[in-house]
Parts: C-alpha cells; sequence; structure tokens
C-alpha cells in the first residue's frame, strides 16, 4: 500500500527517511494516536491524509471489481476488513481534530496554532468561533453591564484575555521514543533530566516532550 | 449573600451526569443577571461619590473603595459563572450532533434556550459544511469495526430495500447479518440496532 512518491508537505527530514520503511496505513495510525493523546491540537498531516484518501478510493474500487468477478469471499472480506479499518483511522483522525477545535477554538485562532489547521479546518473554526460568539453575546454578554462585555476578558481591567479556555499542557502522557534522544531536559531550570532510550515507554508531562512529539522523535500511546 | 445563585447554577451543571443536558434554568439566570446589574448601579455610585469628594479613585483607599472592589469581583465571578453555565452547556450540545445527529428529539429541544436551540442549528450547518466540502461523511464509523458484517435487528418495518446485489425484506425484529457499512445508516437513523445475543 506505500507510495511514498508525494511530496511530504511539513518536510521533516527524518519523516522522509522513515516514509520508505512503513507504510501509509502505520503512518496514520500513528497521526491518529498522537492526536488522540495529545492535549492540543497537532500539525494537520495533509500528504498523509491526501494519499490515505486515494488509497480508499483505489481499494473500494479493487472490492468492486472482486464481487463483479466472483473472487472468494473471504479473500473480498480480507479486503472489506482493510477498507474499514483505513477509512474508520482517517474518520477518527479528523472528527478527533474537529472536537479539538469545537473545544479549543478561540484559543487556537489567536494563536500559532492556527497555522496546523487545514484550510477547511481554519473554515470551520472561523465558523464555529463566529457562531459562540454570537450565542454567549446574545444569551449572556449583551445583557450584562458596560466594561463586561468581552467574550476574552473578564472586564475592561483585566490587561490579559483571561477568559479563554485553553488546553492543559502540563498534563501527564505516555510516550513512546523511537530513537534515542538522550539526556532530555525535563523542566527549564534543568533539574529534571531524563534519559530517552530507543523504544522505551514514558509517563512525562506533554508541555516537556513537546518538541520531540512535533518533530516526531517521540510517538505519544 | 452576592454570588450564591450563580454557583446555583453551576451545582446544577456539575449535579447533571456528563453528555446529558439539564432543563435551561432561566429564571435563575435572569435573576443572576439582574444581581450583576445592581452590582453595577452600586458601583457606578460609589465612584460617583468618591468623584463628588473629589478623591482620586486611582490612589485612594477608603471604605467606599473597597465597597466598589466587592462589587466589581462579585460582578467579575457572577459572569464567570454565566458563561461557564452557557459554554459548558454549549459543549454538551456540540457533542449532541456527533453522538444524535441533525434533528433533535423533542424531549431535548425543550430543555434548550432560543439561543441555544439556534446555536445547535448553526454549529451542526458549520459542520455539515465541512463535511461536503470534504466529500466525505464523518459522523459514520463511530467505533472500531471488528468485523466488515454485523448481526442487526430491525427496530421499526423498513421495507424492502436493495443493498449491493441483494434485496431484502427488513421487517420489524427480524434479525440479519449485513455489510456493517450497509447497515450503519440504519443503525444512526435509529431503524436498526447491533444485534449482541
Amino acid at each position: 500500500m506505500a507510495s511514498g512518491s508525494e511530496p511530504w508537505s511539513s518536510g521533516v527530514a527524518e519523516e522522509d527517511a522513515l516514509i520508505g520503511e512503513t507504510t501509509d496505513v502505520e503512518l496514520l495510525k500513528r497521526a491518529w494516536r498522537n492526536e488522540k493523546a495529545a492535549p492540543e491540537i497537532l500539525q494537520f498531516q495533509a500528504a498523509l491524509v491526501l494519499r490515505a484518501r486515494e488509497q480508499i478510493q483505489l481499494l473500494e474500487g479493487t472490492v468492486e471489481e472482486f464481487v463483479g468477478n466472483g473472487v472468494d469471499d473471504l479473500a473480498v472480506s480480507l479486503y472489506q476488513m482493510d477498507l474499514d479499518r483505513t477509512q474508520f483511522l482517517l474518520r477518527s483522525y479528523l472528527r478527533l481534530r474537529l472536537q479539538k477545535i469545537e473545544k479549543y477554538m478561540i484559543h487556537i485562532s489567536k494563536t500559532n496554532l492556527w497555522n496546523r489547521l487545514s484550510e477547511q479546518e481554519q473554515n470551520f473554526a472561523k465558523r464555529c468561533t463566529d457562531i459562540m460568539e454570537k450565542h454567549l453575546e446574545q444569551s449572556v454578554l449583551s445583557r450584562l453591564p458596560f466594561g463586561y462585555q468581552s467574550i476574552l476578558k473578564q472586564s475592561i481591567s483585566s490587561e490579559e484575555d483571561d477568559m479563554v479556555p485553553e488546553p492543559q499542557l502540563d498534563t501527564f502522557v505516555f510516550c513512546k521514543t523511537r530513537g534515542d534522544v538522550g539526556a532530555f531536559q525535563l523542566d527549564d531550570t534543568g533539574d529534571e533530566m531524563v534519559d530517552l532510550v530507543a523504544d522505551d515507554l514514558y509517563v512525562l508531562r506533554y508541555k516537556s516532550i513537546k518538541g520531540l512529539v512535533e518533530n516526531g522523535q517521540i510517538d505519544l500511546v | 449573600m452576592y454570588g450564591r445563585r450563580a454557583s446555583q447554577l453551576l451545582g446544577e451543571l456539575a449535579a447533571a451526569e456528563t453528555g446529558q443536558l439539564t432543563v435551561y434554568n432561566s429564571d435563575t439566570f435572569d435573576q443572576v443577571i439582574k444581581e450583576c446589574n445592581e452590582h453595577n448601579v452600586q458601583l457606578q455610585s460609589l465612584f460617583r461619590k468618591m468623584e463628588e469628594q473629589n478623591l482620586d479613585i486611582q490612589t485612594t483607599r477608603n471604605e467606599d473603595y473597597f465597597g466598589a472592589v466587592i462589587h466589581h469581583l462579585s460582578l467579575a465571578r457572577n459572569k464567570r459563572c454565566l458563561m461557564a453555565y452557557m459554554y459548558n452547556r454549549a459543549e454538551t450540545i456540540q457533542s449532541l450532533r456527533w453522538k444524535i445527529g441533525k434533528k433533535l428529539p423533542q424531549e431535548i429541544q425543550e430543555k434548550l434556550s432560543f439561543s441555544e436551540g439556534e446555536y445547535f442549528k448553526n454549529h451542526s450547518a458549520a459542520i455539515d459544511s465541512y463535511m461536503s466540502e470534504l466529500d466525505l461523511d464523518l459522523t459514520v464509523d463511530m467505533i472500531p469495526p471488528k468485523d466488515p458484517y454485523i448481526q442487526i435487528r430491525v427496530l421499526d418495518d423498513i421495507g424492502e430495500v436493495s443493498l449491493g446485489d441483494l434485496e431484502i425484506s427488513l421487517t420489524r425484529h427480524s434479525v440479519h447479518f449485513l455489510r456493517r457499512t450497509d447497515a450503519e445508516q440504519f443503525i444512526s437513523q435509529g431503524l436498526m440496532e447491533e444485534f449482541l445475543g
């Protein structure tokens, strides 16, 4: 099923090297698992989603052809099962992202997390935010006294936006290293160091390994 | 006591099971809004009083100033509670689109305020337009598939249906063995259920 010829959008050299070794379904599974476990939204895997959709179409064609040609039912059902699984992965991946957008839409739209969304997701986030703002505006904010009507701030005297739900980045996640990372600093002060060896399981704060997840050195499980 | 009603609202949220909606409590909600406006009236009148005495609001720390602070903080707290109430309900309402579908049953609609009803419709439309941009239905395949075929029980008379190359009569209470992809659309409409017996 692997087709590694398309350009890889995130452009990380390490990912490129790994593409030859593993199939798109594996990659999709990994993207899905990371997305599922990460508290914040991750980079949209544009090229991977595109390839997965092409392969689903191809597979659908194959299954139909098999049914038409009277190929053995068992073989057909195996292909069908493969197809179902890939479709579930793809749908669930996209769904997880939408649900994160639903949850943190305002936070996402005012930080650089915005660039991690696909074009369609950005449209969705924009619409969602408008709808949510309208709803809160007409049911709460417009009925409050002047100075307390902002959706972002508690009152006019707040200096920062203190009413925006944000993902909890210091939550703990289970993660698995893909290669040797070596001695890794867990906090800013450098008090806590951990030696991350290849293929080992860890439970760490998401915040401290965020960078490793983003560049693909560690997988969430 | 200031702020008690607002915490009652949140108490209702907390008491409800996750994912379940309680009836929109417009009485308490309106009362809290009223409380907010009363706080504001008090707040403004204290400020006016200080201005009349030619005191600088930024630096003066007398009883009027601290009174005003209490009104301000109570107001801000009430706002937080009101927003939390609305926002958490809105989150539950969002999740209904995924769990139930586009059309909400009567008993749930009755629990929503007017604005919430609108919100559900608009939010639902936003999901639909995302799915049509992608040309992919995301509301099926909610659970990971185990087997391409499942056993289902028909809950309502559906009649003759052609599924692929096979004509099948789906009468009420009958049990069939179908392709999961075929059955899913009926299950999401509530016409069938997975038969695990």
